[in-house]
């Protein structure tokens, strides 16, 4: 298993070849096997007959003089037939009489006349017509001589067969080097077929990559290959993909400028609200001036009524100063963010006569290492929602406090709680499917900033009615994340 | 009609008798001649086509008569047929003819080395250690031929003079039935020693270089009567015997006569006198009386 999850492992330009080699290589020892086998079969059966006609050759020749125990002449057919069975290839024949004693063998140096047989030739015979020992490579032979059914004699033949065995090799060579060749040429075709074919899907894999890296390109038309309608079908398949991604990035871009502007828009009203109050009674405090100006007491307390009213304008307007300019958004976060948010909100609970649980549990430390404008901007769109989702005259709460390493934020509504569609841009994984379907835009915008500084939200339901939302937000988490990216 | 028959039947006889020599011949001119049918023995080296060719050829022209040559395996067989009279003459032994004397005159024998004369050798293997024949004792021994002067008869009366018989000096003995093939016998290892016609072993030195490298003469025998050509007494009266002994007597001087001879490595042959084979008959006589 390791094995093949290994092999697995190998990129494919180069397994196909391996496969195709092993391949050859089964293929090869199969033909060889088979080739070698019939070769064998071949050889032994073109042996056997030559034996056998050398044998029958010779019994005919030597019968005669075996009989009459000549010697010279059973010597003389012997030495004679050394020439007439060259193909043969007999190294040694030695021909007894009917009482096992040798009446003349080729090399009679070896083999005296009238001397015994030697046991080991008697014995040395297997049931074929030719018995061959590999290692000394020769063969062996008998006849019997039977003449008028009576056994007269015995030719004994040795032969050299180291040719057949010299060309079995040379066959084995060839196929080797044939199959080895084959084999070789067959998987270099195979590495450039193979590269040839995945070079468009290298293609595909490199503007994968680059979209996996947030900067998804189609490919161009010239990488497109005219003759490969399947390939050409799956690029323009990638384009369409790309280009669809891309008009939907752009349409929620387009969807979050609207919602911004949106919110922003309930915001500006609200602040107009909130600048159009103390209007009035700056105005009253200036006719007052004017027409009790020179009474002290009436003019100190129009001069503190138009101080407090402008103080009052000017915190609004650096509020939604401080939301809404990029440049102030790194700085960190300070209890005074929090006061900033609540006073932005305060017009919108007004208008719907709202009541807003304030609870803060700061540490009393001046600044959290995390990003002030993100948190801000979180914080201010989920109270924003818990407003509109809260009936008239209910109460939306804030929890927020710091602990050990971590911010906690509880946002509560008395809303009628959130769809799963909902929920899941702030909580699944992917937060896509809800958000392509156009909806929760304001949730999006708190995810991405949740995300951003490697914190995570979490959606209940109160026991009262309503539902609670959580984020819980590490110290520096945007640089660990930095980091691990 | 019945004549053609009997004609026809006639000439396939005489054509079947008349060997590769005759049928070369034109049919029509010697349908009716018997052929003059010449044994010959393997003294010599009976094997060379050649020889044959060029000696049947001399003779039909001598003659002038077809010659008909008829060789056989063994000595016996031609001296049987010579001594029947079923050929007119044949180049035997001297062995053979000094046991049918009585039945066979002498042609001519043959002159090498400038005498009638010549040797039988006892051989053995070239790299053997052997001081003279008594180390030969206990081999196995290859004869030439039962009837041959000097591949059986000289050695025979060898051991016998020394009051042995061949199967009690020698382990085993065969013959061969050719003076090449006694040499062979031994130079192979077939045989550790042999008998050997020295005139054919001298022959060979030239023909056999390689045959005869493996071979060594452990002894000479005494100089003894060449082996003659004879035919029987029978045919004392026919003229082709005579005009053979002409033919064989003028050899030398005639160009195909002397290519037979300088095959046979041979001076020529000379007309002489049966006691030449004297000789030979003391040794039959010797070896007869020790049995």
């Amino acid at each position: 298993m390791i094995l093949i999850s290994r092999f697995r492992s190998i990129p494919v330009t180069y397994r196909v070849p391996a496969i195709v080699a092993l391949l050859m290589v089964v293929i090869s020892a199969v033909i060889s096997e088979h080739v070698l086998d019939r070769l064998s079969r071949t050889q032994e059966g073109f042996l056997n007959g030559l034996a056998e006609t050398y044998l029958d050759g010779l019994s005919s020749a030597v019968i005669p003089s075996v009989l009459r125990g000549d010697v010279w002449e059973v010597f003389d057919a012997l030495d004679r037939s050394k020439s007439s069975y060259a193909a043969l290839s007999p190294i040694e024949t030695v021909v007894t009489g009917s009482d096992g004693r040798i009446l003349a063998a080729t090399d009679p140096t070896r083999m005296a006349t009238f001397s015994q047989l030697p046991d080991s030739y008697l014995s040395r015979y297997g049931p074929g017509v030719v018995t061959i020992d590999e290692s000394a490579l020769t063969g062996f032979a008998k006849r019997d001589l039977i003449y008028q059914g009576q056994p007269v004699g015995t030719i004994h033949a040795t032969f050299d067969v180291s040719r057949l065995f010299a060309e079995r090799r040379e066959i084995l060579f060839t196929l080797l080097v044939t199959n080895g060749l084959l084999a070789v040429l067959f998987s270099l075709g195979g590495f450039l077929i193979v590269r040839q074919m995945i070079a468009p899907m290298r293609v595909l894999e490199n503007h994968m990559r680059s979209a996996a890296h947030g900067a998804a390109e189609p490919i161009s038309p010239g990488e497109i290959p005219a003759g490969d309608s399947e390939v050409a079908g799956l690029f323009r398949g990638y384009n369409t993909l790309v280009h669809a991604e891309r008009e939907r990035a752009n349409f929620a871009m387009q969807l979050a400028e609207e919602e911004k502007l949106s919110s922003l828009g309930r915001l500006a009203s609200g602040m107009a609200h909130e600048i159009n109050n103390p209007l009035g009674g700056l105005f009253n405090a200036l006719d007052t001036l004017k027409t009790h100006g020179e009474t002290p007491g009436v003019r100190d307390t129009s001069i503190s009524l138009i101080e407090r009213g402008l103080a009052g304008i000017r915190d609004v307007v650096e509020a939604a100063l401080a939301t809404y300019r990029p440049e102030r958004s790194q700085r960190l976060l300070t209890a005074e963010d929090f006061d900033d948010v609540r006073l932005l909100l305060k017009p919108e609970l007004r208008r719907r006569r709202q009541r807003l649980d304030w609870d803060m549990a700061w540490n009393g430390a001046g600044e959290i290492p995390i990003k002030g404008g993100p948190v801000r901007q979180a914080v201010l769109n989920l109270l924003l929602n818990a407003s509109t989702v809260t009936p008239e005259g209910g109460v939306v709460s804030l929890k927020a406090g710091s602990r050990d390493d971590r911010l906690r934020i509880e946002i509560g509504d008395q809303g009628p709680g959130m769809s799963p569609d909902i929920a899941a841009i702030l909580t699944h994984e992917d937060p896509g499917p809800a958000v392509r379907a156009g909806r929760g835009l304001g949730l999006w915008m708190v995810r991405r900033v949740v995300d951003d500084l490697g914190g995570s939200a979490n959606i209940t339901a109160k026991q009262n009615g309503g539902t609670a939302i959580t984020l819980e937000i590490p110290f520096g988490g945007e640089t660990a994340k930095a980091n691990a990216a | 009609m019945p004549t053609h028959i009997a004609t026809d039947r006639r000439r396939i006889l005489k054509g079947a008798l008349g060997g590769v020599g005759l049928l070369a011949l034109p049919r029509t001119s010697w349908a009716e001649v018997e052929p003059f049918q010449f044994g010959l023995t393997p003294v010599f080296l009976s094997n060379d086509l050649e020889l044959l060719n060029h000696l049947r050829g001399y003779l039909t022209k001598k003659i002038g008569s077809p010659v008909e040559l008829v060789t056989r395996r063994t000595y016996q067989e031609i001296t049987a047929l010579l001594v029947s009279g079923q050929i007119h003459s044949a180049w035997i032994c001297g062995y053979p003819y000094v046991q049918y004397k009585a039945d066979l005159d002498l042609v001519a024998t043959p002159v090498w080395q400038g005498q009638p004369l010549y040797q039988s050798y006892l051989i053995a293997a070239a790299g053997r250690v052997v001081d003279d024949w008594h180390g030969l004792n206990g081999d196995v021994h290859a004869f030439s031929d039962p009837d041959s002067n000097s591949g059986f008869l000289v050695t025979r009366t060898l051991l016998a003079k020394n009051k042995l018989l061949p199967e009690a000096f020698f382990s085993r003995s065969f013959f061969t039935y050719g003076h090449r093939n006694v040499v062979r016998a031994v130079a192979s290892g077939l045989a550790q020693s042999g008998s050997v016609d020295g005139y054919v072993y001298e022959v060979m030195r030239e023909t056999d270089p390689d045959l005869i490298k493996q071979a060594k003469i452990v002894r000479k025998s005494e100089w003894l009567g060449f082996p003659p050509v004879a035919s029987p007494k029978s045919l004392a009266g026919d003229p082709r015997v005579e005009a053979l002994r002409q033919a064989l007597v003028s050899m030398r001087d005639d160009s195909e006569g002397k290519k037979v001879l300088d095959l046979l490595r041979l001076d020529g042959f000379l007309a002489t006198d049966p006691s030449l084979f004297d000789t030979i008959a003391a040794e039959v006589e010797i070896v007869r009386q020790f049995g």
